[in-house]
């Protein structure tokens, strides 16, 4: 009786009272900390970049669009380095991303199956995601030294080549950057990968077993479709976060030699920061942030197709 | 209960009588770290022996002062003392957010310009006017192995002083593996053991080409403030420190800092130009090693290293500033600055800003006093607004230089060129 009346009396009403304020009120928080902290100063930042901004000037002099016509402009350093670094950090994230993304699969896989010491395991590839970038950085500096490193040293004992150059020899010197890189942060994706092979249903690996499919076959038709979204998930966080490249190759290379490791935020501080032209470092960041929004728009937009196919087989 | 509510009212009291009188100064450093007590002792000491000034001391990282402190001007909420360094002095004073000191006040504060070693002032001057006290020192200098040096034949007392000198002792210190130096037939430059002088790639090692070019009598800078390190005088310093390692053979290619001073902590090498904030380190090793002035290495014009320093500034404030307030700012800059106030800084690793303190018995069996001869000869980058717009190309010319990547004139031609950009457009913000 009571379970018939109370909903009979008591929902229509209250839900439309509360249907008005209520729902707002709950987002309040939150749509503040938002207007504050992300709406706010990223207007504040357009207002910079369209002015010659120095606090310390009485009047911020309107400029328009002069900061960004820098950058498609050649002839300016804004054209050439920021361009320049630009690709630096692309390349940087080419290689990159493969590289975490194939070696955190690989490292679940082995991982996810009952081996010895298989905790262990797990912790010692997680543990270098705690340390700071800073310590991550003069780690692998010193091992890559082009003098007293680990590595030349490990190479001289082996083969007794001579020492190669890395940190100073273009190109090579990205070699402790995305060794480094990997080491530091595949541990990460590694346990997303752990945690979506656990959700796979055994049934399925049971049932392919009977049919006498291989262990190849079994993870290339159950468990890599299986870990399509979560393949997803960890491509594009992955690519932006290499996209954000800054405090390695700061700390490893310092963006050398001649600049050929110097990431794109790494420019943008240099030119905020060292070269005090703030709307200029301003402009930079838009035309940056922008690319990263229509990059992971489109990355989104082709797998999440893959996503959709695969839940459809 | 009774005898808290008794002390609270004494302490209001107090506390009123006090603020009827006295002046209360916040100072903001960026001496964070084992400084950070030094610092604080001298302030606790100011405040002890002067009642009427309450000094408010407040430590934060370098680079937070230089982010706030154009919007604490702006706002009229400035601290009334600023330390800042010499890479970014004369940016602030070019934007006016640094008030200059006046004869009149400097004499009322009893600050003697005279007393300071002379470039260490100049760093805070702009168009004839200083902005800032000189209080904390530090300085490019030259390490040297005195066991290696006597064991080929060198004496450790008598550090090279030309550039003539300075060859010969790093040819004699460069030692191949067959015990070959490299003034010998048959030496070997790919094979050492011992080698002449330490030179590296990143801007530490850039100090020693400023050095270089400061004694052959060029500069970073023109009279107008554009970027100018590729004068005749330039270009023939920084080649001679390229000869080192290509064309003589006493200095490694492609080594960086770390190697280096690891390979001069192992007695390796006889010469190792760096920061003198490596002192503490060899100190703490006991080596036998002497420390001495950057030699005339770029040319015989004049003697010159590279110097960083730290000033006590007074920012702009709104009109309503009270005079009281600036009088007393002055009176602290004054006392922080005086020999001994100076002598005790010293313990944190700082040189002598002045004759007086450098001449203290303390210093009579320090090495660092090696170089307290020529301490007048001390230069910062500063004296123009756009220090990160020069430095940043310079030290990538001579990134470019040393590696070989380019010969040294196009090298710095090109770093002068991309600086002389950057300024172009740097100016734009001053009027």
């Amino acid at each position: 009786m009571t379970t018939t009346q109370a909903p009979a009396t008591h929902a229509p009403t209250g839900t439309r009272r509360r249907g008005s304020l209520e729902p707002y009120l709950y987002l309040l928080p939150h749509a503040a900390l938002f207007f504050m902290f992300t709406v706010y100063p990223i207007g504040y930042g357009l207002y910079i970049s369209l002015h010659r901004w120095d606090l310390l000037n009485n009047t911020q002099t309107f400029v328009g669009t002069e900061f960004f016509r820098n950058l498609f402009t050649s002839g300016t350093p804004q054209f050439e380095f920021f361009w320049r670094t630009l690709w630096n950090t692309t390349f940087f994230t080419l290689v990159s991303v493969p590289l975490l993304v194939a070696a955190a699969l690989g490292l679940a896989a082995l991982l996810h199956r009952p081996i010895f010491g298989r905790t262990f395991f797990r912790a010692v590839f997680f543990m270098p995601g705690i340390l700071t970038v800073s310590v991550m950085g003069i780690l692998w500096r010193w091992m890559f030294d082009n003098q007293i490193g680990l590595v030349n040293a490990a190479r001289d004992l082996m083969t007794g080549a001579p020492p190669i150059a890395w940190l100073s020899t273009e190109g090579l010197a990205w070699v402790p950057i995305v060794v480094g890189t990997v080491w530091w942060t595949v541990g990460f994706n590694m346990t997303l990968y752990l945690a979506a092979m656990s959700n796979i249903p055994h049934s399925l690996y049971e049932a392919a077993a009977l049919d006498g499919a291989t262990g190849g076959q079994q993870f290339r038709f159950i468990t890599w479709p299986m870990l399509t979204p979560i393949t997803l998930f960890v491509v594009i966080t992955t690519a932006l976060a290499s996209f954000q490249l800054f405090g390695q190759s700061l700390v490893i290379t310092n963006g050398g030699p001649t600049r050929s490791t110097q990431s794109v935020i790494q420019y943008i501080t240099e030119e905020g920061f060292t070269n005090s032209q703030i709307s200029s470092a301003a402009a930079m960041g838009f035309v940056f942030g922008l690319m990263m929004l229509v990059l992971t728009a489109a990355q989104f937009r082709l797998m999440a197709r893959d996503v959709q196919s695969t839940e459809e087989k | 209960m009774n005898r808290l509510a008794r002390s609270l009212s004494l302490a209001l009291l107090l506390a009123g009588t006090a603020t009827a009188q006295k002046v209360s100064l916040t100072y903001l450093h960026g001496f964070t770290g084992p400084d950070r007590p030094v610092m604080e002792a001298l302030i606790k000491k100011f405040n002890d022996t002067h009642p009427n000034i309450e000094v408010r001391g407040q430590a934060q990282p370098w680079g937070t002062t230089w982010q706030q402190l154009p919007a604490l001007v702006a706002s009229g909420r400035a601290p009334d003392v600023v330390v800042i360094n010499e890479d970014q002095i004369t940016g602030f004073i070019a934007r006016g957010a640094l008030t200059p000191l006046t004869a009149p006040e400097m004499k009322t504060a009893g600050l003697d310009k005279n007393k300071f070693f002379g470039p260490l002032f100049k760093t805070a001057d702009y168009k004839g006017q200083s902005y800032g006290v000189p209080i904390s020192s530090v300085a490019y200098v030259m390490f040297y192995n005195k066991d290696l040096m006597k064991k080929v034949g060198l004496d450790p007392t008598k550090p090279p002083r030309t550039r003539a000198e300075f060859l010969r002792a790093a040819q004699l210190c460069t030692v191949d593996k067959s015990g070959k130096n490299a003034t010998q037939a048959g030496f070997d430059p790919k094979n050492l053991d011992t080698w002449g002088v330490s030179l590296y790639n990143n801007w530490v090692g850039s100090r020693a080409a400023y050095a270089a070019i400061l004694q052959n009598g060029g500069a970073l800078t023109d009279r107008n403030q554009n970027a100018a390190f590729n004068s005749p005088q330039a270009i023939s310093a920084v080649q001679f420190l390229v000869d080192l390692v290509q064309k003589y053979g006493v200095a490694r290619p492609n080594a960086t800092e770390e190697a280096e001073l690891a390979a001069f902590s192992q007695g390796k090498v006889c010469m190792f130009p760096s920061g003198q904030w490596y002192l503490d380190r060899f100190e703490s090793q006991k080596m036998n090693f002497g420390v001495t002035f950057m030699p005339r290495i770029g040319g015989s014009v004049r003697d010159a290293a590279w110097g960083g320093s730290s000033h006590l500034t007074l920012p702009r404030q709104p009109a309503s500033y009270s005079a009281a307030k600036r009088r007393a700012a002055l009176e602290f800059m004054a006392w922080m600055a005086q020999p001994e106030q100076n002598l005790a800084w010293t313990a944190t690793g700082s040189l002598p800003t002045q004759a007086a303190v450098a001449g203290n018995p303390r210093f009579e069996t320090a090495a660092i006093s090696g170089i307290f001869d020529r301490l007048n000869n001390v230069y910062a980058t500063s004296g123009f607004p756009w220090v990160g717009q020069v430095m940043g190309p310079f030290d990538a010319a001579w990134e470019a230089a040393y590696l070989g990547k380019k010969p040294v004139a196009k090298a710095l031609n090109d770093g002068v060129a991309e600086a002389n950009k950057q300024i172009e457009q740097a100016r734009k913000n001053f009027r």
